[in-house]
């Protein structure tokens, strides 16, 4: 892949670029070399949102019309507030924030045994397991929880069998069943930015820390932790930026009764053609996300601070 | 075996851990518990790949007959084959414009205005749910094909291309921009002075020094394309259905085994292919570590 990458018409286009002139610093102006990208984000990304931008100030003329944008008003934002679809908003934010800690709590300590109590020889091994969900498709990874968990399947059966159950296992279908695949499903972006950062640890640190007389806990809350709390930042942002915008997994576990804010989104331009009220709540989902990831990044530099002081404090009464 | 356990003990008391630690036991059963958990669905897949029933969901009997039929049926074949073209021709587009923006992005000064506002825009591609992609770019490409008249943005190729470029060009870039600020210039100066062209010190200097980045980023924009759902449901066209797209359309249909079978194949062929590039990144001199990060993107 990166060999053909590298080789486009390499012969052709090296007489015209000779007879540029030869720059001392080939760092200088190196701006130009951006414009693809530029032109690429603005045509692709850019135009196509404040277009929608300018969607979610307009309404619905008629039942086969999509969108209006003649009278600009912030009635479709209103109506977005509206406690009927601010109900979804607020679920998703729930699940999206359980969900980010959930997937927090199995990753630090997972992402610690991988990346310091396991032998290094084992590392990379592990690491491409980890990755081997991320290669099977995301919807197939969905469905194959919605095999696990369906009243009539083997889990079910083998639950009831064994008398854990007395039905048949009731779970598919409820914001639980929702709740479980988008952990799963967003895991592994937890596990690996926390793998990146347990492994890069000096292990010396923890072992200076065994030898000033710290226990084993003390040593992982104080040293190992404070250490590791960019990987969770990054990962907690990597979780929950997607999550807040699934409709994948809602739509295969969920069913009609967990509905997030990416599938109420998608209704309004695939089947209510209200592009107007989509538009809008799109953007008040953006607000969401945006708001996250300041909070987010607030409370990690508000943490890393306290951690400092507490840190420094019991320097002080060692001393 | 007593033989062999015999000889290793000799000498291995003094620096063997305690047999018995349970807060490392602890961890270990947790850490294959936690493996447990991101691979029950994925083997429940394969599993019922075998299912010779009509539904999924439904297991009747073992046997190959969803392999059968998911190689016999061309409209799942062609979704395959539109996945796979899109994903390799993105991930083309995509490390191209990500390679001369990384290293653009890596050379730029540090008061360089453009680069913090081309910096903030990526990582604003970054960070929109992919609902809004896909919700803002259906009526830009609508507009473009109709109103406009650009006829190429109809065609459900170019579509999918354009889509899972604009997804994976901030990864490509963020990547090989990475790989990049690390490097010494001097050796590209040096190239300067001694009258390369800056197209050669592009080719013979900077690819080189970027390549494990940029290789890193081509794959992740492959995956990222291969993936993709949401995004590629609104756009797809007729005739350029692609996999995943194919697949949820049959949750509303009725799932069949053959969707199984054909990603047990794909899954199988994932790892063959991932092998071989490990295999090569091996033989290229870099060690376990290196690939790993290679892989992960860094």
């Amino acid at each position: 892949m990166s060999a053909t990458t590298q080789t486009p018409d390499a012969p052709a286009s090296a007489p015209v670029t000779r007879t540029r002139r030869r720059s001392r610093r080939p760092g200088g102006g190196s701006g130009w070399l951006s414009l693809p990208v530029w032109f690429w984000l603005v045509f692709f990304i850019l135009t196509p949102l404040a277009l929608v931008f300018w969607y979610s100030f307009g309404y619905k003329p008629d039942l086969f019309t999509s969108v209006a944008t003649d009278a600009p008003s912030f009635d479709r934002y209103r109506e977005v507030t509206d406690p009927v679809f601010m109900s979804t908003f607020w679920d998703t934010l729930r699940i999206a924030a359980i969900g980010t800690t959930l997937c927090a709590v199995i990753g630090v300590p997972f992402a610690y045994w991988m990346g310091v109590k396991v032998d290094p020889r084992w590392r990379p091994l592990l690491l491409a397991l980890v990755l081997v969900p991320f290669w099977t498709n995301f919807l197939v990874r969905t469905l194959g929880w919605q095999i696990i968990l369906s009243p009539e399947g083997f889990l079910s059966h083998g639950l009831q069998k064994v008398g854990i159950l007395s039905g048949p296992l009731d779970v598919l279908y409820t914001s639980a069943a929702v709740q479980l695949g988008v952990v799963y499903n967003y895991l592994p972006l937890m596990i690996l930015p926390l793998y990146v950062v347990f492994e890069r640890l000096d292990p010396a640190q923890r072992e200076a820390s065994r030898d000033l007389g710290a226990g084993r806990w003390r040593t992982f809350g104080a040293v190992t932790l404070p250490s590791a709390l960019p990987g969770i930042a990054a990962g907690a942002l990597l979780v929950f930026i997607p999550l807040m915008g699934d409709y994948l997994t809602a739509s295969v576990l969920g069913g009609s009764r967990g509905t997030m804010v990416g599938q109420m989104i998608a209704r309004q331009f695939n089947t209510a053609q209200d592009w107007a009220l989509g538009s809008a709540m799109a953007f008040t989902l953006m607000a969401f996300v945006l708001l996250t990831v300041v909070v987010v990044g607030l409370v990690f530099l508000a943490v890393r601070a306290l951690l400092r002081r507490a840190r420094h404090l019991d320097l002080e009464g060692a001393r | 075996m007593s033989t062999t356990t015999a000889e290793t003990t000799a000498p291995a008391p003094a620096r063997r851990p305690r047999r018995h630690d349970p807060a490392k036991l602890g961890l270990n059963l947790f850490g294959i518990a936690v493996f447990g958990f991101l691979f029950l669905p994925i083997l429940v897949i394969v599993g019922y790949s075998f299912n010779t029933g009509r539904l999924l969901g439904a297991w009747k009997g073992f046997g190959f007959d969803a392999y059968q039929s998911a190689v016999d049926n061309p409209v799942m074949i062609d979704a395959v084959i539109t996945s796979l073209v899109a994903g390799v021709l993105a991930s083309l587009v995509a490390t191209v414009l990500g390679t001369i923006g990384g290293v653009a992005l890596a050379r730029a000064g540090a008061k360089a205005r453009w680069a913090a506002l081309l910096t903030a825009l990526l990582a604003l591609t970054l960070i929109t749910p992919e609902i809004i992609d896909g919700i803002s770019i259906l009526p830009w490409l609508v507009t473009l094909g109709t109103d406009v008249g650009i006829g190429p943005v109809n065609n459900g190729m170019v579509r999918l291309v354009i889509v899972h470029t604009s997804l994976a060009i901030a990864v490509v870039t963020f990547i090989v921009r990475a790989r990049m600020q690390g490097m010494d210039d001097q050796v590209e100066e040096a190239a300067a002075d001694l009258y390369a062209t800056p197209w050669n010190r592009f080719r013979q200097i900077t690819l080189p020094q970027a390549g494990p980045g940029i290789f890193a980023g081509a794959l992740l924009a492959f995956t990222l394309s291969m993936d993709n759902t949401i995004v590629a449901s609104f756009v797809q066209v007729p005739g350029y259905t692609p996999w995943p797209v194919y697949v949820l359309g049959s949750l509303k249909t009725g799932l069949r085994p053959e969707i199984a079978a054909l990603s047990t194949v794909m899954l199988l062929l994932t790892l063959v292919a991932l092998t071989v590039v490990w295999l090569v990144l091996r033989r290229s001199g870099d060690d376990n570590a290196a690939v790993a990060r290679t892989f992960t993107g860094g």
